[in-house]
């Protein structure tokens, strides 16, 4: 991470320390390549003792939005305090190549067995709840976008940054145990543009 | 590579919305609905205000609260679907086959539709960006490829991206495609959600609206710089001028109602396209026919453009088609585009009264009135996310 901060909101790049603790390295490694600041990172699970996400008022049966909602906490909570009077704008994207898909088979299972559908599955079922549970509890009022990769989410947050949707953005990806052999895991990752603020706009 | 900005920042506008400073046209679109294939079937149904609304044939709806949507009483492959207005859309572009092959995909879709009744085994395999690689490479389009599912959004989002980085010299062309076929799984969700309409029409800004109906909606646009249109000679089919998309922070399912956000982005679309508010000619809404989504979509469009929303002519063309969750807004932009090009103005149908909270100009019966130079596509989804879309005549 060799690009500049802006100079007016000031944050400290993290250290390559403190992403190797709390990170997907590669992640981390194409934000940078990509010539993005890393803000702020988080994972989940961090430690022996993430076990269970804590419990997400509203939403039922299902670790996926438990652990955006958690790895979001983790990210937001370290990341560097705006110079006072700025109020960044931050965009959220999640990346999920199966989405809920906890909560997609058990409607699949309830309607093939006449069973009953709990209303609340009825918005958890896309991961643009969470991100509403995420922007509202955080106030983040940039772009709010769910895609599959995270190629793609590097690429888009790019763009949000280098246009002004946004002046941060928020990824975070979730894989949910596909298997009962595979474990939940989620990463976030908060982003800056790589070029100091005042020359954003400029050729 | 310039950017552009408006020579009069807009208030509901970031003041550091940009763009690149490339140009940016449609010279591709094709479409299937419940009307059947093709844009012209739907153009005629929006502009005659004719819902295509009947009895759930396609799955069992036995025990369902509402038992209507805008479907066919087949059941396609959704994949097959996106195949074809792909071809279609690609072929009115005039894309050569090497052209296609350079172009990338963005997919609008919920998911791979075979996911949910997967094996354990084979689910991990089953990846969105999987069905999005796999729909490319049947299109004969490149291997970049990205995936979008963000709910009544997730289309318009991938027009806007694709927009974004054309504007900026990132891709000469993208195509844009989306999909969704009326199943079995969202209508269940949506009607144990108690979202779906009781009476079997779609009503937006109504008095007495109860709700929105699913319909299906397969789309494709081809996305390119004007510039590269321009040295193929391709025909265009219309200028996508500006686009916003922004966030509410304010709740996981409803909108913000006083309509700050929508408002951002409609304010944000407006001034990437240095387009002022009385050279709008034509407002698709969101229009869900749900109570809070019209209420807040009203106020959304009284922030953005003041005096100007007691005027513009307003419909929501899912009284028509239905609610085509990630594929909606390619549905709505593709009729508004063309509305544009037809100079004529899709219906309000199902109107049965005003409601104080959606002041607006509503079309309720066919117009001699034209949409002028200038139309917006505005939606908005779950988790306070919206987008708008401006589209100006070639």
């Amino acid at each position: 991470m060799n690009a500049l901060l802006p100079v007016d909101t000031a944050p400290a790049p993290l250290t390559d320390a403190a992403i190797s603790e709390t990170s997907d390295p590669t992640l981390v490694a194409r934000a940078a390549a990509a010539g993005l600041i890393v803000l702020a990172v988080s994972a989940w699970p961090e430690s022996a003792d993430d076990v269970a996400a804590p419990a997400l008022a509203g939403f039922v049966s299902s670790s996926f939005s438990p652990i955006a909602a958690e790895v979001a906490r983790r990210c937001l909570q370290r990341r560097p305090v705006p110079v006072q009077g700025t109020d960044p704008a931050t965009g959220l994207i999640i990346v999920s190549a199966l989405g809920d898909f906890d909560s997609a088979r058990r409607v699949a299972q309830a309607v093939d067995s006449g069973g009953r559908i709990a209303p609340l599955m009825f918005f958890q079922c896309v991961p643009n709840a969470v991100a509403g549970y995420i922007a509202t509890r955080w106030c983040l009022t940039g772009p709010v976008v769910c895609l599959g990769g995270e190629g793609a989410a590097l690429d888009a947050a790019g763009l949000l940054l280098e246009d002004g949707d946004a002046d941060e953005v928020l990824v975070i990806r979730v894989a949910q145990a596909a298997t009962e052999l595979d474990r939940d895991s989620a990463d976030a990752i908060l982003l800056a543009a790589g070029v100091p603020q005042h020359e954003r706009g400029r050729t | 590579m310039t950017d552009t900005h408006s020579p009069v920042p807009r208030p509901t506008a970031r003041s550091q919305v940009r763009r690149g400073g490339e140009q940016v046209v449609l010279t591709g679109a094709a479409v299937s609905t419940a009307f059947g294939r093709g844009v012209q079937p739907l153009l005629e149904a929006a502009v005659a205000g004719r819902p295509g609304f009947r009895p759930v044939r396609r799955f069992d709806v036995t025990g369902r609260r509402v038992a209507v949507a805008a479907t066919t009483d087949e059941a396609p492959r959704l994949g097959d679907e996106l195949d074809r207005v792909i071809g279609d859309a690609c072929d009115e572009a005039g894309l050569r086959r090497e052209e296609r092959a350079d172009c990338p995909l963005y997919l609008a879709v919920h998911g791979d539709p075979d996911l949910p009744r997967a094996s354990e085994a084979d689910g991990g395999r089953l990846g969105v960006d999987a069905f999005a690689a796999a729909v490319a490479r049947r299109g004969g389009l490149s291997e970049s490829v990205r995936a979008y599912t963000s709910a009544c959004v997730a289309a318009s989002t991938a027009v806007a991206d694709a927009a974004a980085a054309i504007a900026r010299g990132r891709a000469a062309r993208i195509v844009v495609a989306a999909g969704y076929l009326v199943e079995q799984d969202q209508f269940a969700l949506f009607d144990a959600g108690r979202a779906l309409a009781v009476d079997g029409r779609v009503r937006p800004f109504s008095a007495h609206r109860s709700g929105l109906l699913l319909g299906d909606g397969v789309g494709a646009v081809v996305v390119e710089s004007a510039s590269a249109a321009n040295r193929r000679g391709a025909s265009v089919l219309a200028r996508l001028a500006g686009w916003g998309r922004t966030g509410d922070a304010y709740h996981v399912c409803k909108p913000r109602p006083d309509g700050v956000g929508l408002a951002r982005a409609i304010g944000d679309a407006m001034q990437r396209a240095s387009v002022g508010t009385e050279e709008i000619g034509y407002v698709n809404a969101h229009g869900s026919g749900t109570l809070q989504s019209d209420a807040a979509e009203a106020a959304a469009l009284h922030l953005a453009l003041g005096d100007r929303a007691l005027t513009v002519p307003v419909s929501s063309t899912k009284s028509v088609h239905g609610q085509a969750l990630e594929a909606g807004a390619m549905i709505e932009l593709i009729v508004t585009l063309h509305a544009l090009r037809a100079g004529r103005l899709p219906v309000n149908a199902g109107f049965l009264g005003p409601d104080e909270e959606c002041r607006l100009n509503l079309v309720l019966e066919q117009s001699a009135a034209t949409p002028g130079e200038y139309a917006l596509s505005v939606n908005a989804a779950f988790g306070g996310a919206n987008t708008a879309l401006l589209v100006g005549a070639p």
